[in-house]
């Protein structure tokens, strides 16, 4: 799988998934992929 | 000095960027397109003040610590 593929995965996923919420800044969100089970 | 770790690809969007870190798996959103260009400023050789240098004094308190953040989740080394 292609790098643009894997991301074009992941922000489906993050789009549709409910994920830990890790940290949160004004102009940063950062998310952690780990335990989407089936995203690959 | 700061520059984006090699295993982290950056793909532009309309809402700013989206950064995804092969090794950790972590994703970052940059909700701001200005952060976005002080990130790709930072190449290694480059200060964080002199990345920042186009964006408003007033705005800058922010931005470092959305870049500490970056630092932190290890999207820049």
């Amino acid at each position: 799988m292609s790098d643009t593929e894997v991301l074009q995965v992941v922000e489906a996923t993050v789009e549709s998934t409910d994920v830990e919420l890790v940290e949160e800044d004004l102009l940063v969100e950062d998310v952690s992929i780990d335990g989407m089970c089936g995203v690959y | 000095m700061l520059s984006l770790h090699p295993q982290v690809s950056v793909r532009p969007e309309p809402f700013g960027a989206l950064l995804y870190h092969f090794g950790t798996r972590r994703l970052s959103f940059l909700k701001d397109r200005r952060l976005l260009d002080v990130v790709q400023r930072l190449d290694g050789s480059t200060s964080v003040e002199d990345a920042l240098t186009a964006v408003p004094e007033k705005e800058r308190p922010a931005f470092r610590r959305a870049l500490s953040t970056l630092e932190e989740t290890g999207m820049l080394a």
